[in-house]
């Protein structure tokens, strides 16, 4: 299990990272923290000509306050996620999901950009994204744009980003810091979720204005549940489980080896049903079956 | 190949590397610090972990040549030779908190880390901290007894000093 | 031991004289050791489960960067592994070193590449491509054994290696007696011990001499020294096996491997050192595996819930090849040998039987078999207990062996020694607050949540010999241990043993007992092993058994040197021999405190002052002896586990919150080990209850290749232990110690299974009778107990 030979680049700016990713072609991967990349290449699951390490590029590791949301860069680590003051005070979500990221070390070195750029479908950041109305901010030698969240993530390790762009930032937006939830299935702490739901949600007067319930691990791509969004939405005295129930009854998720599809529909339940209990403040029921 | 200088231990260190070359791979066949242990090379073990700056790092996880101009700090790196174990390593030979040793330095380091960010926490707290480094041997009773035990003596060592 | 004290060190909780240079991290395990010139291996390994083999282009792997040789299975096909038991009716399977013609199972080894480094091997191994045909495979042990099934091995008449069967003469007459049975099917999953160190070995041949040293991670050195010798057909004296550190072993360790052989015949062949150091996926499916079991047990009982007779059969998939030194009925035997386990039952009829299929094959793991078995007895005593309406504990109470019941000849022919199993079941009640527990579990049941209770006994068969070993029809039986205690010019000892330490604290625990029985300070002992220069022969760590044989062997030894002492010194002191007296450090003339002489002292007259030595006294401070624990039927541990669990109605996850332990393995030399040996083994249980399984999809293809697949216990799956102990020694062995690095390992799987149950059991009766206990298997226990109508 050793890495298969390849090129490497040290870039120091941005523009010599991305002017790299323009002339070097297709089988380029971009090393961030490099663990899900290296992983893949110890086990040579990939096969880069060439592999272009961030570490060195300045300008990527900051936390910034912009339109009452943030600004993440792209190589901030997820345990500065789990650390920082103004990811703790404006997105509280995202605070509380880097948590179940990995273990210590994993966090020490992985990082938000890589792993939204790597688009693994149970990750937990894809899922953040969506739910706290994130947009990913891709730069390439010819411009900069931003895509939304909604449009980010298109399949299994896919997403919008074209191999010539490099994800320098995050944005995820502040208005869900009062009432947000997070609740994930793990076999074993640090695993990766069987399903992983966040919910951001917005409450005016006792009543939800806005919501936004994101769920990983129940098909190709992080989802979001408009239905579930629905049922959520309204004067709510605490639906956790009528959520949970409509969430379970939107995805047919696909079963492997950790879990058959009818489970993990059961999990979406579960985890649904903490998730926004969570965010509407109220408490769990333990009876299972709604 | 890629020349990087790394401080290695306290120890400045240059050395020309593949860039495909792990740190695991470095630390033990370039550098001969054999302490550093290979269990998995996919993350989940945790047997190589070393710090890098300081913080908690899978040495499998890493190439060498991220770790240019860095500081890399080994289990070596606790208790110089020909001086007494260091309070971490104490405790563990104290409460058996090892048995074929093999996870240990990776245990170790891990631990040296909690000392560091979160030195008064109880039970529940190592062992969310340490979930990361699996031993197949103690049935990790006895590691979060050592490590109870190191982080007293770590603050009474600090009150002292 | 010092004559005139209570021993300064058997007893006491010292710390392991071989932490010291494991913390530092200058242990020295065989990937830490270069040798000069040395090769780097990889093995290429069957993509298929089952296919025939057909040409296999080496060419551009052998024009790679770096590479020395590629061998395929032609050129080592003068070298095969073969373990064939004497059971009647034993159908031989012969392992190639690499494929020859037919692979048969996903995993074994079809080439090896011959590299300057890793990572140049591993390119070349990429560049290896055999044209495999697949052949229909056989995966399921019940599906193996059909008569439609395609067999796996040249003239077998069917995959089952053998059929057994055993039956007490008054069996049919008390099942016609008994007013009430039950049967339960039981399924144990494929799973494996897993040291967090992989496989390694360096082989390194000398041409001049033609001697081969090979480095490897074994428990068992001399062992492999005779099976590399069959295997590569070399004399014993041609071979040096050295186990130098080794990190963990529970077993898999405990075979001989291909890999072993192949880098000893590329070594001879290129003239050049070969090191080959498995990688964690390899580890996954050709490191054996071990665990797969499947029973079907009945119990006949009377209206008090007394078993009157037992019967069971026993199924086990032992995967594709008989290995070294174990054969392929090591698990059957066991199981069938062990399952009416520490209760009174008289009547016992069982078949059983081994069977090959498309699988990795199987060798020893901790408990080898103990855990199906206390699984399937435990349950069936529980399902006794519901039947009859008793308290789980009540049925237990009715029927273990009592303290007048030793020595008890139980039904399969097994000699147990003595125990404590009452007085275990009871301690632990006490220590784990059972009757605390009922009202909790109420409360829990008030507020909906699932709360269970799990209670098990169980006996631990260890330290069986002969008398054990020639009934299980294996090629070498496993008797007696080696130990040699030598004393030097400076009054320092050397104690080497044929045992080896791979966490089990022997270093510490032999030095212990020789401190004692020399007179000298634990600092004075030095303990070495693993290497088969060191004593001539012996089976190594296994079975529970090194403390018991090797600590037997090592008081033989250090007793025959101390006697040595005392006639030197008595022929210095001018006293009698029978008057000189051992004590710290010194021997001494009985009732005359100023004679005496430091121990140090006389060791320097037997190796520079030959001219002071009586009269027939060589200048030899060395003895060597071996101890086989007569009769050799073993000393029985026995102990009590008591378990809570909670399980998550939503998504059907246990989670452990409590476990207690009464251990019972006769004096103990150092309580620090001991418990630590059982928290591990409860750990490893763990896994066995809620984590570990070796999943394959319908081709045969390993699906649990990587520890994001195969789920190990992590720090926070594993409670918190409470621990006590009970002291009968065994009427058998030198000190009445009893072995005990297995028992943790056996219960848990029984204790949990139990908990689960109970937990559920306010709302139906399912049968808990499948481990490991994934988060949807407990939720389809749910679903039976919570279905309409009740469970199926």
């Amino acid at each position: 299990m050793k890495p298969p030979k390849f090129a490497y680049h040290a870039p120091t700016t941005v523009r010599e990272a991305v002017e790299l990713l323009a002339e070097l072609g297709d089988d380029v991967v971009v090393l961030s923290g490099g663990q899900s990349l290296i992983p893949m290449l110890n086990l040579r699951l990939a096969n880069p000509t060439d592999v272009i390490d961030l570490g060195g590029v300045d300008g990527l590791g900051d936390v910034a306050a912009r339109d009452g949301g943030l600004d993440v860069g792209a190589m901030v680590t997820h345990r500065q996620m789990e650390t920082n003051d103004l990811i703790a005070s404006t997105a509280p979500l995202a605070q509380h999901a880097a948590g179940f990221i990995g273990y210590r070390a994993i966090r020490n070195r992985g990082t938000i950009g890589g792993s939204i750029a790597h688009a693994d479908p149970a990750a937990e950041w894809p899922a953040v994204v969506l739910a706290l109305d994130g947009a990913i901010t891709l730069t390439s030698a010819e411009e900069t744009r931003n895509v939304a969240g909604d449009d980010f993530f298109e399949s299994l390790f896919t997403t919008a980003k074209r191999p010539d762009e490099l994800v320098t930032s995050v944005h995820l937006a502040g208005r869900f810091q009062d009432n947000w939830g997070f609740s994930e299935f793990q076999r074993r702490t640090g695993d990766f979720a069987a399903v992983a739901v966040a919910v951001g949600c917005v409450i005016t007067d006792s009543s939800v204005v806005e919501a936004r319930v994101a769920l990983a691990g129940v098909a190709e791509r992080p989802l979001r549940c408009p239905a579930a969004e629905q049922a959520l939405t309204g004067p709510h005295t605490g639906g956790a489980a009528e959520v949970a129930a409509v969430a379970r009854d939107s995805f047919e998720p696909v079963g492997d080896s950790h879990g058959s599809s009818e489970y993990r529909k059961r999990l979406v339940f579960a985890e649904t049903h903490r998730a926004v209990a969570q965010a509407l403040g109220s408490d769990i029921e333990s009876i299972a079956n709604a | 190949m890629r020349e990087i200088t790394v401080t290695i231990n306290g120890k400045p260190t240059s050395a020309t590397v593949s860039p495909r070359l792990l740190l695991s791979d470095f630390l033990r066949q370039d550098i001969g610090l054999t302490g550093t242990h290979v269990g998995c090379e996919h993350g989940y073990c945790g047997s190589c972990t070393v710090h890098v700056d300081g913080a908690s790092t899978r040495s499998c996880l890493t190439l060498a040549v991220q770790v240019a101009g860095r500081a890399v700090d080994t289990v070596e790196s606790l208790a110089p030779d020909g001086e007494a174990l260091h309070p971490i390593q104490q405790a563990f030979q104290d409460c058996h908190g090892l048995q074929c040793g093999f996870c240990t330095p990776g245990l170790l380091m891990s631990v040296a880390e909690l000392a560091g960010t979160n030195p008064e926490c109880g039970r529940a707290e190592i062992r969310e901290h340490l979930a990361g480094n699996i031993c197949r041997c103690t049935g990790y009773h006895q590691i979060v007894d050592a490590v109870e035990r190191a982080l007293v003596a770590l603050r009474e060592a600090q009150v002292d000093g | 031991m010092a004559e005139t004290e209570a021993p300064r060190f058997f007893g006491s909780r010292v710390s392991r004289v071989q932490d010291d240079r494991l913390l530092r991290g200058h242990g020295r395990y065989v990937a830490d050791i270069e040798l000069p010139r040395a090769l780097a291996a990889k093995f290429v390994r069957s993509y298929e489960a089952h296919a025939s083999v057909g040409d296999i282009d080496r060419d551009e792997a052998a024009e790679a960067d770096g590479v020395s040789a590629v061998f395929v299975g032609s050129d080592f096909v003068e070298s095969e592994i073969r373990c064939v038991s004497s059971y009647e009716g034993f159908q031989i399977s012969a392992q190639p070193i690499l494929a020859v013609d037919r692979v048969r199972f996903a995993g074994e080894a079809i080439a090896m590449v011959v590299a300057d480094d890793e990572y140049l091997a591993e390119d070349a191994a990429e560049m290896v491509f055999a044209d495999l045909s697949p052949l229909p495979v056989v995966l399921d042990l019940d599906a193996a054994l059909e008569p439609s099934a395609e067999v796996l091995h040249d003239g077998w008449a069917d995959n089952a290696y053998v059929r057994r069967a055993v039956k007490t003469p008054g069996f049919e007459a008390a099942v016609s007696g008994a007013s009430h049975r039950v049967t339960i099917d039981l399924n144990n999953a494929r799973h494996g011990a897993i040291p967090m160190e992989n496989r390694a070995c360096i082989a390194d041949y000398d041409r001049g001499t033609q001697r081969f040293t090979l480095y490897t991670t074994t428990q068992i050195p001399h062992l492999i020294r005779a099976g590399l010798a069959l295997a590569m057909d070399v004399p014993e004296n041609r071979i040096r096996v050295i186990a130098p550190d080794v990190g963990g072993g529970f077993g898999v360790k405990a075979q001989l491997y291909t890999e072993e052989v192949a880098c000893c015949l590329a070594a001879r062949e290129l003239g050049r050192p070969i090191k080959w150091v498995e990688d964690r996926r390899e580890h996954f499916v050709a490191a054996h595996h071990s665990r797969e079991h499947r029973h079907r047990v009945t119990g006949y009982f009377d209206d008090d819930g007394r078993i009157i007779a037992l019967e069971a059969d026993i199924r086990v998939d032992m995967g594709a090849y008989s290995v070294f030194p174990w054969t392929a009925t090591m698990d059957n035997g066991m199981a069938m040998g062990i399952l009416p386990g520490p209760y009174k039952i008289h009547e016992y009829s069982v078949t059983g039987t081994p069977v090959c299929t498309n699988k990795t094959p199987y060798g020893a793991y901790r408990g080898v078999a103990r855990p199906a078995a206390c699984f399937s007895i435990e349950r069936l005593v529980d399902q006794i207990a519901r039947h009859r309406g008793l308290d789980r504990a009540e049925v237990r109470r009715r029927n273990l062996l009592g303290p007048d019941d030793y020595p008890w000849h139980s039904p399969s022919g097994l000699v147990y020694d003595s125990g404590s199993l009452p007085e275990s079941l009871e301690s632990v009640l006490s220590l784990g607050g059972y009757e605390a527990l009922l009202t909790q579990q109420v409360e829990a049941r008030a507020q909906g949540r699932l709360f269970g209770i799990g209670i098990v006994a169980f006996t631990e068969q260890t330290a069986h010999t002969t008398q054990e070993f020639k009934q299980r029809g294996v090629p070498i039986v496993f008797g007696y241990e080696t130990a040699k205690v030598r004393l030097d010019a400076s009054g320092t000892a050397v104690v080497s043993a044929s045992i080896h330490d791979h966490g089990q604290g022997l270093e510490t625990t032999l030095a212990q007992i020789a401190a004692d029985r020399l007179g000298l300070d634990l600092e004075q002992v030095r303990v070495e092993y693993g290497d088969t220069n060191q004593v001539a022969y012996g089976a190594g760590t296994f079975a529970s058994r090194s403390a018991v044989l090797a600590g037997g062997a090592v008081t033989r030894a250090a007793d025959d040197v101390v006697a040595i002492l005392k006639q030197v010194a008595a022929h210095d002191l001018e006293a009698a021999i029978d008057d000189i007296v051992l004590e710290t450090g010194r021997l001494s003339v009985k009732g005359s405190p100023n004679a005496s002489v430091a121990i140090s002292e006389i060791c320097r007259l037997v190796y520079q002052r030959p001219e002071r030595l009586p009269k027939g006294v060589e200048s030899s401070l060395e003895a060597s002896r071996t101890y086989d624990a007569e009769p050799g039927t073993g000393a029985y541990t026995n102990a009590a586990h008591l378990s809570t669990v909670e399980v998550d109605p939503m998504t059907g996850k246990t989670e452990v919150l409590s476990y207690a332990i009464v251990e019972d393995c006769g004096p103990m030399i150092n309580p620090m080990i001991v418990e630590g040996q059982i928290f591990g083994g409860v750990a490893q249980g763990i896994g066995t209850a809620l984590f570990e399984e070796f999943l394959y999809d319908e081709n045969g293809q390993p699906l649990s290749s990587t520890f994001s697949d195969y789920l190990i216990p992590t720090m926070t799956d594993v409670p918190d232990f409470a621990v006590a102990h009970l002291e009968t020694p065994s009427p058998f062995t030198i000190g009445g110690i009893k072995g005990m690095g297995e028992g943790g390992a056996i219960a848990p799987g029984a204790v949990i299974a139990s908990a689960v149950e109970d937990a559920l059991s306010h709302l139906g009766e399912p049968v808990v009778n499948e481990l490991p206990l994934t988060p949807e298997r407990v939720l389809a226990y749910i679903d039976e107990a919570t279905a309409p109508g009740g469970p199926r």
